[in-house]
C-alpha cells in the first residue's frame, strides 16, 4: 500500500521535472518571467515529491517491510540503525534517488543565484538531467516496455514467474538477504552521498556551458560555474578518497586503488573536471580558448554519464568485483547517453562558427598555453583510464571475448603522464604567476627550486637504495611539484594568502604523487624465513610437486603457531596470541590477536586485530562461506597491513559443517560432530578456582552450590550439588558456561547418584559431574568428547608494509583544502559582482 | 600557425596509435582451459561442486576444479588461502595459464550476484521454511 504511495510520488516528481523543462525552455526563448517562477514552483514541489518518496523508502526500510523486494534484497532484521539508512543508497534504485535528490537541491541553488542571462537555459537543462535520472526508477510499462526500476516494487512485481508467487502472490519473507558485510563500514555510509554530490554538482559547468552556447555569451559564464565546478571535484575527491580508503582497510587485495571499472567511474570525471578549471582559469586571465572551456565543461559531465553507463548497465559483467547487477536499464542509459552527447555536439556544431577564434600566439611560455597544455595532461590521463575501463566495448576491434587490460597498461601509461604534470604544475604555477621577461628569466626562477628537488631526490635514492626507473622518475617529480609549489606558496602567502589555492593542491598532488610511489612501488611482503627461502627455491625451479611437475607458484602467507614468536624479514617478531568470538557485531566473527615487536625498537610491542566472520549463516547443506577484515596498524614512516586468510578455527568449523552435511544425508542425528572414535573420555578432579587442560579445552571450576527444591531433581534426593564450569579453548579467550548437575537420592532404600550430562553447544563436548570428595573439597568430572588428535591452533597471515602510504592521504587532504580556498575565493568574487549587479 | 598545426595533429595521431596498440596487448579474450596456454590467460566458468575443494597449510596451495564454458573440467592450483566468498560465487574468473593439464591461477574473481540481487531461489528457501 505504502509503496504505492511511493511510486505515485516518484511519477508526481518525473511530471514536474518534465513540466519544469517545458516552462524553463519557454523561459529560456521568450524571457516571460510568469514561466520561470512557476517552473520554479514545478521544481520545488518535485523537490518535495523526490524528498517524500525518499521518505517512504526509508519508512520501509526501517520498518522491515520485506515484502518490497528492495528492503528484502539490502537489510535484514539484526542490521544496525546505521546500515538500515545507509542500505537506502545499497542499490541502484536508492542511489539513482539520492543522485536525483541532490540534483535538485543544486538546482534549488541556482534558481537563487544564478544570473539572467544564464539562468533560463541553465536550469531548462538541469530539469532534462534530472528527467532522465527520474525515469530510471519510474518503474512503469509503456507499450511492452519497462521504463525504469522503481525501488517500490514487490517480490511478487520483481519475480512473477517464481513458483512460491504463483502459489501465495501475497507471501511476506520473514527476514531480508542483509547488507553486504563488505559494507556494512563508516565509510561505506558516508561514501555514496559525497559521490552523487559530486555527480550532481558536475552537472553544473555542463549546464552553464550549454548556457553559454544557447546564448551567444561565451565568456561571463566562466565565473558564476568556476566555484561549482570546483566543488564538484572537490566533492569527487573526498568520495575518491573514501572509497580508497575503504578498500585499504576493508578488502583483502592489499591496497587502495585496483584500477576497478567503480573506481574509474569517478576519476575519470575528475580528471576532466580538473581539465575543465584549468581551462575555465585561462579564459577568466585572458578571454581565449573558450571552445576548450565549453568541450571540457560538457566532457566531464559526459564522462559522469558514461561511467555510470558502464557501471550499471551490466555490461562490465566479467570485468569488475563490484559493478552492479543488470536492472534491464541497458537501453535507458544508452539512450539518455547518446541523447545528451547528441544535443551537446548538435549544439557545439550549431554555434561553432560563432565561437570566438583564438589568435594564435608563437610564444609557449605564455601561461595560457601552459596552462591548457596542463590541461591536455590531464584529459590524456583521463582518455587512457577511460579507454582501459572501456575494454569490455572497445576490446572488440581486437579480440572476440575481450578481458579488462593488464594493471601494467594503467600503470605504464598513468606514471609518465603523471611525471610530466608534476613538472607541469611547477612551471605553471611559475608562469602564472611570476613576470618573466623570456625563457632565460623563468630558468633563473626555476634554478633554486630544480636544485633543491635534485639534492632531494639524490639523497633519497641513495638512503632508499632506488634502483628502478619509474620510482626515480616519480619521485624526481613529486619532490621537484612539492619544492617548487612550496616556494610560490610561500612568495603568494607573503603577498596575497587568498590565492594559494592552486599551488597548495599543486603541493598536494606533489605529496600524493610521492605517496603513491612508495607505497605501491616498495610495498613488501612481510615473510619468515622459511618461506622465503620456499619463494626463492621457486624462482630457481628447484621444487616439484609430487608429479614431478616443477612448482612455479609463490606463496605470500605465513602460518604462525599459538604463542610461538615468528621472525618476520629479519625486522619483526609476529606472535599469535588467540582469539575472541565476538558474536555482537557480526554473528560468528573471531577477532584475533597478533602481536608485532619490532626488532630494532626493543620493549615496543604492536597489537593488530583483523577480523575473520561468515558472509552468512550457512544454509543447511551448503558451506559457509567466510570473510576477513583486515587491520591496518598506521605509522608516519609504513602502515603494517595484515588480515588473517585461514586458521585451525576456520577449519575445524569447516570440516563439523561437512560432518553435519554428512550425517544429514544419513539420517544420523546432525549433531554428532566427532564420531567416538576420534575422541576419547577423561576424568578430571578439581578444586575450587582450579583449571584443567584437556586437549585443546581449558576447564575451570569456578564454583558449585548445593541446590534444593529444584524441578529437575529425582525424588527422595538427599543432597544436590550444582558446578560452575567455565570451558574455553586453549587460543579462544571467550569461554562458554554450563553447570552440571550431581545429586544423591535414595530409592528402595539404597544411596543412588544421579549425574545428567550436560552438553556443551557447539563444541561436541559433554561432561557428567561424577563425584565429590568431602575431605580434599575436589569435584570429579566425566569429560566426553575430547579429539584424540588436537593440534595446535595456528593461523594463516598475510601480511605486507607500505612505506610511506599517509603520504596518499596528506596528499589528497591538501588538495581538499587547497580546493576550498579557490572555492571560497572564486564564490567571494562571484558574490561581489552580484551585488554590485543588483545595486 | 600551419607548424603548430601540423606537429598538434601528428602529436596526437602519434599518441592515439601508440595507445590503441599497447590496449590491443594488454587485453585479451576469455578463454577455455585448452587454449590458456599463455601467461594471463582467463577463463570463465564454474566450481564442480561434486569434486574436492582443499587447502593444504603444507602444500601453500588451495585446489579445486572448475567447468569452464566448454564444459573443460580442469584442477586449478592457487598459491594462497581459499579466498573470500568463494563458496558462494555463482561464476569464476580465473587469471593464470596451463601446465601439464593443471591451470595455476594467480588470480580468482568470484562474482556473486547474491550479494547484490537476490535469486529467486533465496526467497523460495524462506518461504518453504
Amino acid at each position: 500500500m505504502i509503496g504505492i504511495i511511493g511510486k505515485i510520488l516518484i511519477d508526481l516528481a518525473f511530471a514536474s521535472s518534465l513540466l519544469a523543462g517545458i516552462g524553463y525552455f519557454t523561459y529560456s526563448r521568450n524571457g516571460n518571467d510568469r514561466y520561470f517562477r512557476l517552473s520554479s514552483w514545478l521544481m520545488g514541489a518535485e523537490g518535495l515529491f523526490i524528498l517524500a518518496a525518499a521518505g517512504v523508502l526509508l519508512h520501509l526500510l526501517l520498518t522491515h517491510q520485506f515484502q518490497y523486494y528492495y528492503v528484502f534484497d539490502y537489510t535484514s532484521r539484526s542490521l544496525p540503525l546505521k546500515y538500515l539508512i545507509s542500505a537506502f543508497w545499497g542499490g541502484q534504485e536508492g542511489s539513482f534517488m539520492l543522485w536525483i535528490f541532490f540534483t535538485v537541491v543544486v538546482s534549488l541553488a541556482l534558481m537563487r543565484w544564478t544570473r539572467k542571462p544564464y539562468r533560463g537555459p541553465v536550469l531548462f537543462f538541469m530539469s532534462l538531467t534530472q528527467v532522465f535520472l527520474l525515469s530510471m526508477i519510474l518503474g512503469i510499462h509503456v507499450g511492452g516496455i519497462g521504463i525504469g526500476s522503481s525501488p517500490f516494487r514487490t517480490i511478487a512485481e520483481a519475480m512473477p514467474n517464481a513458483a512460491f508467487i504463483k502459489s501465495n502472490p501475497n507471501f511476506v519473507p520473514a527476514d531480508g538477504q542483509g547488507l553486504n558485510a563488505l559494507l556494512q563500514s563508516p565509510w561505506m555510509v558516508i561514501h555514496p552521498p559525497v559521490l552523487f554530490f559530486g555527480f550532481s554538482l558536475m552537472a553544473v559547468p555542463f549546464c552553464f556551458a550549454m548556457a553559454a552556447l544557447w546564448r551567444k555569451k561565451f565568456n561571463e559564464w566562466i565565473e558564476p560555474a568556476l566555484p561549482w565546478t570546483l566543488g564538484a571535484n572537490l566533492c569527487l575527491l573526498v568520495a575518491l578518497f573514501l572509497g580508497a580508503y575503504w578498500a585499504y582497510t576493508t578488502l583483502s587485495f592489499g591496497g587502495f586503488w585496483a584500477w576497478d571499472p567503480v573506481e574509474n567511474a569517478a576519476l575519470v570525471p575528475w580528471l576532466l573536471g580538473t581539465a575543465g578549471i584549468h581551462l575555465m582559469l585561462i579564459q577568466k586571465k585572458k578571454n581565449s580558448s573558450q571552445k576548450a572551456s565549453i568541450v571540457f565543461s560538457l566532457l566531464a559531465y559526459m564522462g559522469v554519464i558514461y561511467e555510470t553507463f558502464l557501471t550499471r548497465s551490466g555490461i562490465l559483467g566479467n570485468s569488475s568485483v563490484h559493478s552492479f547487477v543488470d536492472l534491464g536499464l541497458y537501453n535507458q542509459l544508452l539512450v539518455f547517453m547518446l541523447v545528451m552527447v547528441a544535443i551537446c555536439i548538435g549544439l557545439f556544431a550549431y554555434r561553432y562558427n560563432e565561437l570566438p577564434k583564438n589568435q594564435g600566439g608563437t610564444d609557449y611560455l605564455n601561461r595560457e598555453f601552459i596552462t591548457f597544455s596542463g590541461a591536455m595532461i590531464l584529459f590524456l590521463l583521463g582518455l587512457v583510464i577511460a579507454i582501459g575501463t572501456s575494454a569490455p566495448i572497445i576490446g572488440r576491434l581486437f579480440v572476440a571475448h575481450p578481458t579488462p587490460p593488464e594493471i601494467s597498461f594503467y600503470n605504464n601509461w598513468s606514471y609518465p603522464l603523471a611525471i610530466a604534470a608534476a613538472f607541469m604544475t611547477v612551471v605553471g604555477q611559475y608562469i602564472f604567476w611570476k613576470r618573466q621577461k623570456d625563457a632565460e628569466s623563468l630558468a633563473w626562477q626555476l634554478f633554486l627550486p630544480l636544485v633543491a628537488a635534485c639534492i632531494a631526490t639524490f639523497t633519497i635514492i641513495i638512503v632508499a637504495h632506488i634502483h628502478r626507473w619509474f620510482p626515480m622518475g616519480l619521485l624526481f617529480g613529486g619532490c621537484f611539484a612539492i619544492i617548487g609549489n612550496a616556494f610560490i606558496m610561500v612568495q603568494l602567502a607573503m603577498k596575497k594568502p587568498r590565492l594559494i589555492g592552486g599551488s597548495f593542491a599543486h603541493f598536494g598532488f606533489g605529496i600524493l604523487l610521492l605517496g603513491i610511489m612508495s607505497s605501491t612501488l616498495f610495498n613488501s611482503q612481510l615473510l619468515d624465513s622459511s618461506t622465503r627461502n620456499y619463494n626463492s627455491a621457486v624462482t630457481k625451479g628447484k621444487l616439484t610437486d609430487g608429479k614431478g611437475h616443477r612448482i612455479r607458484q609463490k606463496a605470500n602467507f605465513v602460518q604462525l603457531k599459538l604463542n610461538k614468536p615468528r621472525i618476520i624479514n629479519n625486522e619483526y617478531k609476529f606472535i599469535y596470541k588467540g582469539y575472541t568470538l565476538k558474536n555482537q557485531t557480526r554473528a560468528g566473527q573471531q577477532q584475533y590477536r597478533i602481536e608485532i615487536k619490532p626488532l630494532h625498537h626493543p620493549g615496543k610491542t604492536i597489537t593488530m586485530h583483523p577480523q575473520v566472520y561468515p558472509m552468512s549463516a550457512a544454509s543447511p547443506g551448503g558451506k559457509i562461506s567466510w570473510s576477513v577484515d583486515s587491520d591496518v596498524h598506521t605509522g608516519f614512516a609504513s602502515d603494517i597491513y595484515l588480515y588473517v586468510a585461514g586458521s585451525s578455527y576456520v577449519q575445524r568449523i569447516n570440516k563439523e559443517i561437512a560432518q553435519q552435511n554428512k550425517n544429514r544425508k544419513l539420517g544420523k542425528p546432525v549433531s554428532d560432530v566427532l564420531s567416538p572414535d576420534s575422541t576419547t573420555v577423561r576424568k578430571i578432579s578439581l578444586a575450587k578456582g582450579k583449571t584443567a587442560k584437556e586437549g585443546p579445552f581449558v576447564i575451570k571450576l569456578v564454583s558449585f552450590s548445593r541446590v534444593s527444591g529444584h524441578k529437575g531433581l529425582p525424588d527422595n534426593t538427599q543432597i544436590a550439588v550444582r558446578a560452575n564450569l567455565q570451558v574455553r579453548r586453549r587460543a579462544s579467550s571467550t569461554s562458554q558456561t554450563i553447570h552440571p548437575l550431581f545429586a544423591i537420592y535414595t530409592k528402595h532404600g539404597k544411596n543412588w547418584s544421579y549425574s545428567p550430562i550436560s552438553r556443551l553447544p557447539g563444541q561436541g563436548l559433554g561432561i557428567h559431574f561424577t563425584n565429590i570428595n568431602p575431605k580434599t573439597g575436589q569435584l570429579t568430572f566425566r569429560v566426553r568428547g575430547i579429539p584424540k588428535h588436537s593440534k595446535k591452533s595456528w593461523i594463516l597471515v598475510v601480511a605486507q608494509k607500505k612505506p610511506f602510504i599517509s603520504l596518499v592521504w596528506i596528499g589528497v587532504f591538501v588538495i581538499v583544502i587547497g580546493f576550498c580556498i579557490s572555492i571560497f575565493r572564486h564564490w567571494d568574487i562571484e558574490r561581489r559582482k552580484r551585488l554590485l549587479k543588483q545595486a | 600557425m600551419r607548424l603548430k598545426l601540423i606537429t598538434g595533429g601528428i602529436a596526437i595521431i602519434g599518441f592515439t596509435t601508440l595507445l590503441m596498440i599497447n590496449f590491443g596487448h594488454s587485453i585479451s579474450s576469455y578463454t577455455t582451459f585448452p587454449q590458456a596456454k599463455n601467461r594471463g590467460a582467463r577463463v570463465v566458468g564454474t566450481l564442480v561442486k561434486s569434486r574436492p575443494t582443499a587447502f593444504s597449510v603444507k602444500k601453500k596451495q588451495f585446489t579445486f576444479y572448475m567447468k569452464d564454458k566448454a564444459e573443460n573440467v580442469r584442477k586449478v592450483v592457487y598459491p594462497k588461502p581459499e579466498p573470500n566468498d568463494f563458496s558462494k560465487a555463482k561464476k569464476l574468473v580465473v587469471t593464470g595459464r596451463m601446465h601439464h593439464g593443471v591451470f595455476y591461477a594467480r588470480q580468482i574473481l568470484m562474482k556473486c550476484p547474491s550479494k547484490y540481487n537476490a535469486t529467486a531461489k533465496d526467497v523460495e528457501a524462506q518461504s518453504k521454511d
